[in-house]
């Protein structure tokens, strides 16, 4: 295959630039507001059973693509995540992404909100890689916005950060390398002009006015899909270099209750084959994979645990947005012509919703490329992201225990929900017993929490 | 060159460490500051450092025939791009013999072209659909310099070029340089003796001194203007602004990125990628007389370590537009002489190959005829605007290429204005 500006590398292809519509947006909003009212439908019951419900400062560090399996029994790339860390704290062995590709997952976990066409893509669309809003045409069953296309929320579609503004706690996003390149995206709350193309979408090596290079991805960092956090003047304060965290950790005063980390593209395992193999690293030269990750988890999990705040009454939750996908490569034996699956196993668990937008996509399959000598394919067998697994560390844990109790995304926004006690549970992170869809909370997990 | 140099090379605080690098040549010198990120004005004078690359840099008894320094191709006259229209310079002994490739300008990327690389993106999946990424970045056409300094000596020691026989004959010329004292005030009366690190320091002098000094980033074209505010496109070259940007067209500006920047920074006009777009073979260059020789780019034959991907045939790296149209010699090989050619090329690569590359023995046309044949399929015939098909219309009239030729003309700094045709 050239080595050309791929027909599917739509990074690189410039999009239409997009114009206000002043009247769809009088109808977006309209249409959002109702969703506002729809969307809290269910108040959280904060009843936590176990220690858990001490707990009052969060820390998230989300990883990049593997599968459970992979990182947790068969890797000899990640010795400090499994060998350390895990019999530190405690492993949910039945933890599950909610789809696939990685931004849905994302988005998810602040807001519940299910897959849009685009979200479910990382914003890779036929016209080139779109930071656009989300085109509302309604509002389903848990506060869905039904959604055409697009990426952005509107103000009016709320998340956890509006949940812990309005409880009076604290949120940060952590992102390393954002702002490494102030000309690529802005060191503070850094996303793409709306309506314009993403340049973050692959890795930037370094030169000499970058020497650290810049592998920042927007699609990482979910704050920046919501109106309601972007264009706020205090996102240059929540959403900051992860330098600053080493900072923030001095003082529980300074300490956010909710931390979300996300390591750039290289250190959350997204690039990389971790092998160092020449032609598998990342752009800046680093093994990546999960070598370089269980490097990241070396160098800031300790600063995280000894912090007064994670020792006072702190939770740090490492897990991953997705599994990866599996590839198989078949041959028509009357053609000859080489059929190339990329199959996403698309698991779910506890009797998740597909939500509202992505019927005939998932399950569904994508023809990427269509030749007389190969078709190469994307096969959604399911709707799910599949199982990844998640590590918790915490004063509270019983260390070297597991859980096998089934959660996802939506479980770990209910769970945040329920432990600082906010104003219900948005999109999905609210049950549906209707539907058969009830989520357990981590706070009353007994296998992993102490009594309280 | 080993692997585990490549990885030495390639990591970010590498790059970084160029300074600190020099600073541990040069006693007496701190970490080197600056501000690289524009190559604007940082508001203080150029490093001793860069001071004294300047003078290496015009010192043309830095050659063995005596009359050629970096600034001989590299004019600042001429935006840093060479002052005459051949396609590959001369040079060696007795300047004549032919360099390989054409002289690119060194305005305005130095400080921004990333180390050579191809992101692998772990999940097979995403690897595919983000693209069988292409190799980005490196200094020369084919990106096999990550830093200056190494991109530097190669000029100073081919054969063809500046023709010195090895470091030590570079460093005994700068024993007797004009600026010898300055050399010795620099790095101390002790640095003659020391032939290894005296040429050291003369590569990262140079390197400072085309990083540091703000004539290598005037900013001055109309096209900044506009996009400062300060003016307005004509007509003709706001239409050829629009057939730049069109993606279902032209689609230039997917390569030449022509937006500001997050920070208001203006556009530079190249992604850095290496790119195979069949540029004809250029008979004007005497190697290319052998039919067996084949200038491949990033697989070789200058370039070595690739050499095994033979999907990296016939890439060379995109160049900036910026000053474009004061070039009288484009592409890697020279091929062409006009502006206006270049863009008819690309209008009519595919509609009307015939106008472009040779008949072959059989009558047929000896498409992207630079390339052995068994490595054509590298050139790029996937996106806009190579995706037209023999005898379609063409992707440009002749009054688009005008417009669009009108738009490129607005890249040209005021200091070498006048050299637009």
């Amino acid at each position: 295959m050239p080595h050309s500006r791929c027909i599917w590398n739509y990074s690189r292809r410039r999009p239409h630039r997009l114009g206000v519509r002043a009247p769809r947006a009088l109808a977006h909003l309209v249409i959002a507001l109702l969703a506002t009212f729809t969307a809290s439908g269910q108040q959280a019951n904060g009843e936590i059973t176990t220690a858990a419900a001490k707990i009052r400062h969060v820390f998230v560090i989300m990883l990049e693509n593997k599968n459970f399996n992979d990182t947790f029994e068969t890797s000899t790339q990640d010795p400090y995540l499994r060998k350390k860390l895990v019999p530190m704290g405690a492993l949910l062995s039945e933890y599950y992404g909610i789809g696939h590709v990685s931004l849905d997952n994302y988005i998810a976990m602040i807001s519940g909100q299910a897959p849009t066409p685009d979200t479910a893509n990382d914003c890779v669309t036929a016209t080139g890689t779109l930071y656009a809003d989300v085109q509302q045409t309604g509002v389903a069953s848990n506060g869905q916005v039904v959604a055409a296309s697009g990426c952005i929320y509107s103000r009016e579609t709320r998340t956890l950060a509006d949940q812990l503004d309005s409880a009076g706690y604290t949120w940060k996003g952590y992102m390393e390398d954002m702002g490494n390149d102030p000309a690529r995206e802005s060191s503070a709350c850094g996303h793409p002009l709306v309506g314009g193309l993403d340049n973050t979408q692959t890795a930037q090596a370094p030169s000499a006015a970058v020497p650290a290079g810049d592998a920042y991805a927007t699609r990482h960092n979910p704050f920046m899909y919501f109106h309601g956090i972007i264009d706020s003047p205090n996102c240059a304060k929540r959403v900051v270099r992860l330098e600053q965290l080493t900072a923030d950790l001095r003082d529980t005063g300074t300490t956010p209750n909710f931390a979300l980390i996300t390591p750039n593209l290289c250190h959350d395992a997204h690039d990389g084959a971790g092998t160092g193999a020449e032609g598998t690293l990342c752009a800046n030269g680093d093994p990546g994979g999960l070598t370089s990750a269980d490097k990241f988890l070396r160098d800031w999990v300790p600063k995280i645990v000894a912090s007064p705040a994670y020792r006072k009454d702190g939770l740090l939750i490492i897990t991953f947005d997705e599994s990866a996908s599996a590839v198989d490569r078949a041959v028509d034996a009357q053609t000859g012509k080489v059929i190339l699956n990329f199959t996403f196993a698309g698991k779910t668990c506890c009797h998740q919703q597909p939500g509202p937008n992505i019927d005939g996509a998932r399950p569904g399959t994508v023809v990427l490329s269509d030749t007389p000598k190969q078709q190469v394919r994307w096969v959604f067998d399911g709707y799910g992201g599949d199982r990844i697994g998640a590590v918790l560390l915490s004063p509270f844990i019983k260390p070297g225990t597991q859980s096998n109790t089934p959660y996802n995304h939506y479980s770990l926004l209910r769970s945040l929900e329920d432990i600082f006690r906010l104003d219900g549970y948005l999109g999905y992170a609210g049950n549906d017993p209707a539907n058969g869809y009830i989520l357990h909370t981590l706070g009353n997990d007994q296998a992993i929490f102490r009594t309280r | 060159m080993t692997r585990s140099s490549v990885r030495v090379r390639r990591s970010g605080r590498a790059v970084g460490a160029t300074a600190c690098v020099a600073a541990a040549l040069i006693a007496s010198a701190p970490c080197l500051p600056g501000d690289l990120s524009t190559g604007r004005p940082p508001g203080k004078p150029p490093s001793a450092l860069a001071e004294l690359g300047k003078h290496l840099f015009f010192d043309a008894s830095l050659s063995a025939s005596g009359r050629q320094s970096c600034a001989t191709c590299h004019s600042p006259e001429f935006a840093y791009a060479p002052p005459n229209g051949r396609g590959v310079q001369l040079g060696g002994p007795s300047v004549d013999r032919e360099g390989a490739r054409a002289v690119p300008s060194l305005r305005y990327t130095l400080n921004r072209t990333p180390v050579w690389h191809r992101e692998f993106v772990a999940n097979p999946a995403e690897r595919y659909r983000e693209g069988e990424a292409p190799p980005t970045g490196g200094f020369g056409w084919d990106g096999r310099f990550d830093s200056l300094h190494e991109q530097a000596a190669f000029p100073l020691l081919a054969q063809n070029e500046m023709a010195n026989t090895s470091p030590e004959d570079i460093a005994s010329k700068l024993v007797h340089a004009s600026y010898a004292s300055e050399i010795r005030a620099l790095i101390g009366r002790s640095a003659f003796a020391d032939s290894s690190r005296l040429y050291a320091v003369a590569l990262l002098a140079i390197e400072r001194f085309e990083l540091e000094d703000t004539s290598f980033h005037p900013f001055t074209s109309k096209y900044d203007d506009y996009l400062d505010g300060k003016t307005e496109l004509s007509k003709q070259e706001a239409r050829g602004l629009r057939l730049f940007d069109d993606t279902a067209r032209g689609n230039c500006a997917s390569c030449h990125p022509d937006d500001k920047g997050a920070d208001g920074s203006h556009p530079l006009f190249t992604d850095y990628e290496l790119e195979a777009l069949g540029v004809p073979r250029n008979p004007e260059i005497r190697a290319n007389a052998a039919p067996e020789y084949f200038d491949m780019g990033l697989c070789g034959p200058i370039r070595t370590d690739q050499a095994s991907q033979t999907g990296y045939c016939g890439l060379f790296k995109t160049p900036t537009l910026r000053n474009v149209a004061t070039r009288r010699a484009f592409f890697h090989n020279g091929r062409f002489h006009t502006l206006k050619d270049v863009l008819r090329f690309y209008a009519t690569r595919d509609t009307d190959p015939a106008t472009w590359y040779p008949a072959s023995a059989s009558g047929a046309v000896d498409l992207f005829d630079d390339l052995p044949t068994a490595l054509r399929d590298n050139v790029d015939r996937r996106e806009p605007p190579f995706t037209l098909h023999e005898h379609a219309a063409p992707l440009w009239s002749d009054d688009e290429i005008e417009d669009v030729l009108a738009f490129l003309k607005t890249l040209t700094d005021r200091d070498v204005v006048g050299l637009n045709p």
